[in-house]
């Protein structure tokens, strides 16, 4: 290994998936890319294995190696051609769900294929039951929108017209949806032209070999991680409150992790059965989860790539809702299943690695999706809109308030954006005192978002949780607060819930309501569980929460005995 | 007869630059900062200056408002916000600063929650009133702010950058009610959209306002004890200069001062040389400044922030800092790679070659093993190094990777050219702009010495090494002008475009800005520049476009969306015609040109220069016997070829094999490959 050719290639490397990422930031049309950052670019080897990532989305990051991969087995590598862009969103064959577009071009240099440029982004549109792509009642994947199994959009440079058009055709917003997939090309075409100028200065073999050294050199440093971790078998569960149709059942993520020496296998066995709805995750998804997770516990300077990803096996069983059979729908599994086994293996570790773990986040981005018909304009809108909830207390710190969930990191649209593009006014966005779970470091706090609809008609769905199940605290932690969706429909005095207000059957995940003019919605992300004792919480801490309004003086004095003076 | 001076307050030094209006002369100079009373510094270096009188100018570059924000010793702030949205400050944008790092804590505002306030008030999108402000409650607040002793208030009400009028009202009944407590207003610190970002930053002017009224009045009464009588004018984050009383006003934007000097000297140069794209490379002991000046014009951004998660957002010279140096320290990580910092010997106890008990070895450490720093002419000799202190860190690093230390030292230099060229991607790759199309100025102490592989790295053709490269940003103040910039957030769509609108929101940021200069005396020579963030209809991020014309007619519209969708293409690679473009923000800059030193040409070089002595020097190729000049005696049009170097008091430049060095006619040194 030549320990200076390996830094350089590999800062390089990640300087040209940055690049490609603020292209696609700066040209994507949907909030959720341009705002919310809800995307990833990176670099793939000739097998598939990712060789370079920029920091924006990590639950794309972990999922990136399976897409590539299983796009290859059904387009060969003698079929791909220079030029040629390959589309794909199945989550069925590789992907994680029906949003999230993976975009991928062939790397030749002096027409030998050296690997790809990869993009994936969240498109908000992908035609379906509702507006916005999260169809909270699907009972199969045909449900949630249009099915793209890899196909070129772009065959040796020219755009393949009849698979744009069966593309736009499918979808209520085909103006946003062609500006969206035209930005995923820019990065890719960015990402493609960088990585050629790249080899071409350092030689195809020497390339090669120091991609390999780079891989390798991740391995090394995640097994010594590893390493570090005391040996065992580590169990924890978390339940799921609904699935959005089958309202009588609850669910089980279950996880048993396996360290020992520099591995760990993580095994999802005892999970339940897949669900009738939308909360099931793709393999894909609980691949990136475990992934996701001992990244969280591990150095974070270790350069992202497959080579980290060695160390670590995933035990899915199928049918279950880490790894649903087709046709299951699946759209919830990548946003809310995911941060759900994040949390169980942090759960499951935090014995291991106390300071690498924390209590229940919030685990929701509350992914409310709405569209309609704007009155002045005519034109058909579409907004995927998400929240901060709180983080879960840590052994050294308090949770953060507010932040997205840890499956994403994505910023939600702010509010003079929000009312300029669309027709509701956000009466008030606060921080919901008492919220952040009890602990000698208490969870961090949710928060509401209030809106009065200002159009005639506006088409409403959800797919969020933590209406009935808390986020638990550890260690003698209290839970954090619960969250809620709440409707106040005009004329009427009473606040209600979805499952009230238009007999759905869950609170949480549902589709198609129709709030009408001066209807009011409440959204309530849930708060972090706290960590610890609360009667070990600093007094002067507990003191500062009241002042500044964090916590009320009755839940003072009730959860840790403190009474001002 | 009218002299300037240029004070840059660095963290070890504080440099002086003086222009002799008379007899063209320019002087260079240099003190120790004295951190805890940084005016005892200025004093001292302004004692080399004979006689100052009302005529002359002083322009400094100041650190305060930078240190106050990022130690937080500020003003203790009250917020007032748009009832319901006090929480905007503290629930920011939902991000974090980096994936897997369960150990981050999120930033903090610089006011506390329980000193935020509302008052019922709530204009719409398009500025309407939807609820009438609340003079009663604002009276209420007002009393609330005078119990809780509130030195500095904020106020940020939504949608204020489209209709001011209640944040002017709000702020009208707190001079009535506390006129003793100084009250910022987002609108007048920046009309544009997004609310936390505009309200994080007019808490931080508040934060910073008695601070920098208190520092001011004290620089005017020491300078008028000492006797100086000259006009002070103080460097704005936009690289403009402004009066003091101005600067207290709007103390937000001093946030980067001293930074932007190297930037506005480039923009100098370009203006002296012909050059049109020119990329800065200011590389000092601890930090590095990357900054470009495109046809001229330097680039503003308004995405600053001063800690992860904390905007300020005002518009300001886009200078790319990492914090990497001379000073960065090497070492092997866990899984076994050589790395450059990001720990730094800082200037204590510094390399180990400066003998201050540093044992690390660092770049400048490599420099001199390498033999591309003299280690008896550091500071013109002033301050000789310890080249085997040198060799013993460097072999430490040697013996961990089983290397020869010579190769290690030139392994410990390419990491750090490496960690350079990122900065160097960021301000040009990343915006889409070329680096074959640009010169690489280098400055600082450690720029010229890197400058050859640099180049080299990022495919840049030419560098150029000014005058005194290590007084660059001081130089800088002396060069500049008056600058005032004015931003508003209009959005609007070339479907439905409002040219009357338009041209009246321009006009006004005209007006406001034209007015701000003279208000502050600069009536003269005064030039306008307008333009507009824009993007398709859809898109989230805009692409600044200038826009020439005074007017909104159909032809100069017409002609606006025409360069859009070229300037579109240009930046990403593709557009979109016919697409729907939406204006977001109109921008006007208002520069009152002010009289510049007249650069003296150096004389003509007669004779072929000599080196004073040859010395082995490192390359990848190996060592080779290289000529060491000194620069003072080089004239116009002298010319070497590479491998050499090139000394000078406070730098070396460091020419590689196959390099060609010419020297200009104003002395600058410029490297071809």
């Amino acid at each position: 290994m030549d320990p200076v050719s390996v830094n350089i290639l590999e800062s390089t490397m990640v300087s040209i998936c940055r690049e490609m990422g603020i292209v696609l930031m700066k040209t994507a049309y949907s909030t959720i890319f341009s705002e919310a950052n809800d995307f990833t670019c990176g670099l793939a080897n000739m097998d598939g294995d990712l060789i370079a990532v920029a920091d924006y989305c990590p639950s794309q990051i972990g999922g990136l190696p399976l897409l590539v991969k299983s796009c290859l087995r059904e387009i060969p590598v003698s079929e791909i051609e220079p030029g040629d862009i390959i589309l794909h969103n199945d989550p069925y064959r590789g992907g994680l769900h029906t949003p999230e577009h993976t975009f991928f071009k062939p790397i030749f240099v002096q027409h030998e294929l050296m690997g790809f440029a990869v993009a994936i982004g969240h498109v908000q549109e992908v035609g379906g039951m509702v507006p916005g792509g999260f169809c909270g009642e699907a009972t199969e994947i045909f449900h949630e929108g249009i099915r793209v199994p890899p196909v070129k959009i772009k065959k040796r440079g020219k755009d393949n017209v009849e698979v744009w058009k069966l593309l736009l055709a499918n979808v209520r917003t085909p103006r946003t949806n062609f500006g969206d997939l035209s930005a995923l090309i820019a990065a890719v075409d960015l990402g493609e032209f960088r990585t050629v100028q790249t080899i071409e200065k350092y030689g195809k073999a020497s390339f090669a070999e120091t991609v390999k050294d780079l891989l390798d050199y991740s391995e090394r440093r995640m097994r010594a991680e590893l390493r570090a971790i005391p040996d065992g078998i580590y169990r924890f569960k978390d339940d799921i409150e609904s699935d959005g149709v089958d309202e009588g059942r609850t669910y089980v993520i279950e996880v048993e992790a396996h360290k020992l020496g520099d591995e760990i296998i993580i095994d999802y066995y005892g999970s339940s059965a897949q669900a009738k709805g939308p909360i099931n995750a793709t393999l894909g998804v609980a691949t990136s989860a475990a992934y996701n997770a001992v990244l969280h516990m591990t150095d974070p300077s270790i350069p992202r790539n497959s080579g980290c990803f060695r160390p670590i096996r995933v035990l899915a069983p199928p049918g279950t809702i880490v790894n649903v059979d087709y046709p299951g729908p699946e759209v919830g599994g990548n946003t809310e299943t995911h941060p759900r086994i994040v949390g169980t293996i942090l759960g499951a570790m935090a014995d291991a690695v106390p300071n690498r773990t924390m209590a229940a986040e919030g685990g929701t981005h509350s992914n409310f999706v709405f569209g309609g018909v704007d009155a002045d304009t005519g034109d058909y809108f579409i907004c995927y809109d998400i929240a901060g909830v709180g983080w879960g207390g840590r052994s050294f710190a308090d949770g953060n308030d507010g932040v997205d969930s840890i499956n994403g990191n994505c910023r939600p649209t702010p509010i003079e954006v929000f009312e300029t593009r669309f027709p509701w006014r956000v009466e008030f966005l606060a921080f919901d005192i008492d919220s952040g779970g009890p602990g000698k470091f208490r969870g961090g706090v949710g928060y509401t978002k209030q809106m009065v609809c200002l159009n005639d008609e506006v088409t409403c769905s959800q797919m969020t949780d933590r209406h009935r199940f808390a986020p638990w605290g550890l260690n003698g932690g209290k839970p954090g607060g619960l969250g809620a969706t709440l409707i106040l429909k005009s004329g009427s005095e009473t606040w209600q819930n979805v499952r009230e207000a238009f007999g759905k059957k869950s609170t949480s995940r549902y589709s198609n309501i129709i709030m009408k003019k001066c209807d009011r919605i409440r959204l309530v992300s849930p708060g972090g569980g706290g960590f610890g004792d609360p009667k070990d919480r600093d007094r002067s801490l507990v003191l500062n929460d009241v002042v500044q309004g964090y916590v009320s003086p009755a839940a003072a004095e009730r959860e840790y005995g403190f009474k001002d003076k | 007869m009218r002299n300037i001076i240029g004070i840059d307050i660095g963290g070890t030094f504080t440099d002086f630059v003086l222009y002799f209006e008379e007899s063209r002369k320019i002087e260079f100079w240099k003190e120790l900062t004295t951190p805890e009373d940084p005016i005892a510094g200025i004093l001292a270096g302004l004692k080399r200056v004979q006689t100052l009188t009302s005529a002359d100018k002083i322009r400094l570059g100041t650190t305060i408002a930078t240190n106050a924000l990022l130690t937080r010793r500020g003003a203790r702030v009250g917020y007032i916000a748009t009832k319901g949205f006090r929480d905007i400050p503290f629930i920011q944008r939902g991000d974090r600063r980096s994936h897997y790092d369960l150990s981050w804590i999120k930033a903090k505002p610089f006011a506390e929650r329980r000193y935020c306030y509302e008052v019922n008030e709530r204009l719409s999108a398009k500025g309407e009133v939807i609820v009438a402000l609340d003079d009663d409650e604002v009276r209420r607040v007002a009393q609330a702010i005078r119990n809780d002793s509130i030195e500095a208030v904020a106020i940020c009400f939504l949608f204020s950058y489209v209709n001011p009028k209640h944040e002017r009202r709000a702020r009208e009944i707190l001079r009535e009610e506390i006129p003793e407590i100084p009250v910022s207003i987002s609108y007048e610190v920046l009309a544009k959209w997004k609310e936390y970002e505009r309200a994080s930053t007019t808490i931080a002017d508040a934060f910073l306002k008695p601070v920098i009224i208190h520092h001011f009045d004290k620089v005017q009464e020491r300078l008028a004890e000492a006797g100086v009588a000259s006009s002070i004018g103080i460097i704005k984050s936009n690289g403009g200069e402004a009066t003091m009383a101005s600067a207290a006003d709007t103390p937000v934007q001093l946030t980067l001062s001293g930074p932007t000097g190297a930037v506005v000297a480039t923009r100098a140069l370009a203006r002296l040389t012909g050059l049109k794209n020119l990329v800065t490379f200011d590389m000092g002991g601890t930090s590095t400044d990357c900054s470009t000046v495109v046809d001229g014009k330097e680039h503003i951004t308004t995405a600053f922030e001063i800690e992860w998660g904390i905007p300020i957002q005002i518009p300001m010279i886009d200078i790319h800092t990492i914090g990497a140096g001379g000073g960065s320290i090497a070492c092997i990580d866990k899984g076994g790679i050589l790395r450059v910092g990001p720990l730094s010997a800082g200037s204590i106890p510094g390399p180990a070659s400066y003998g201050r008990g540093g044992t690390g070895a660092t770049v400048t450490d490599a420099n001199l093993v390498a033999g591309r720093l003299n280690p008896n002419y550091f500071l013109g000799g002033r301050m000789p190094l310890d080249l085997d202190a040198a060799i013993a860190a460097v072999g430490e690093i040697a013996k961990l990777l089983k290397m020869p230390t010579d190769q290690t030292a030139l392994a410990i230099i390419q990491i750090a050219n490496n960690n350079m060229l990122g900065a160097l991607r960021a301000v040009l790759l990343q915006r889409g702009l070329d680096p074959r199309d640009f010169t690489l100025v280098a400055a600082g102490g450690a720029g010229p010495v890197h400058t050859c592989d640099l180049m080299r790295l990022a495919s840049i053709p030419f560098s150029l090494v000014p005058n005194s490269p290590g007084q660059f940003s001081a130089f800088g103040f002396i060069v500049t002008d008056a600058r005032v910039d004015k931003h508003r957030t209009v959005p609007q769509s070339s479907k439905s475009f409002d040219n009357e609108r338009a041209t009246l929101v321009v006009e006004e940021l005209v007006s406001e800005a034209v007015l701000e200069l003279k208000n502050q005396g600069y009536r003269e020579n005064i030039e306008v520049y307008r333009s507009i963030e824009a993007r398709y209809l859809g898109q989230n991020h805009e692409l600044e476009v200038p826009f020439a014309a005074a007017e909104f007619t159909s032809e100069t519209t017409a002609d606006f969306w025409r360069r859009f969708h070229e300037d579109h293409k240009a930046r990403f690679g593709f557009n979109i015609p016919g697409e729907t473009i939406e204006t977001v923000t109109l921008k006007v800059v208002a520069i009152a040109v002010l009289r510049k030193p007249d650069v003296k040409v150096v004389p003509e070089q007669v004779e072929e220069p000599h080196p004073f002595e040859m010395r082995k020097v490192l390359f990848e190729g190996g060592w080779l016997d290289v000529p060491i000049y000194r620069r003072e005696g080089f004239g116009a049009s002298c010319k070497l070829t590479g491998p050499a170097v090139v000394e000078e008091e406070a730098s070396a430049t460091v020419l590689a094999p196959g390099q060609n060095l010419t020297v200009d006619r104003f002395g600058n040194l410029l490297i071809s490959d």
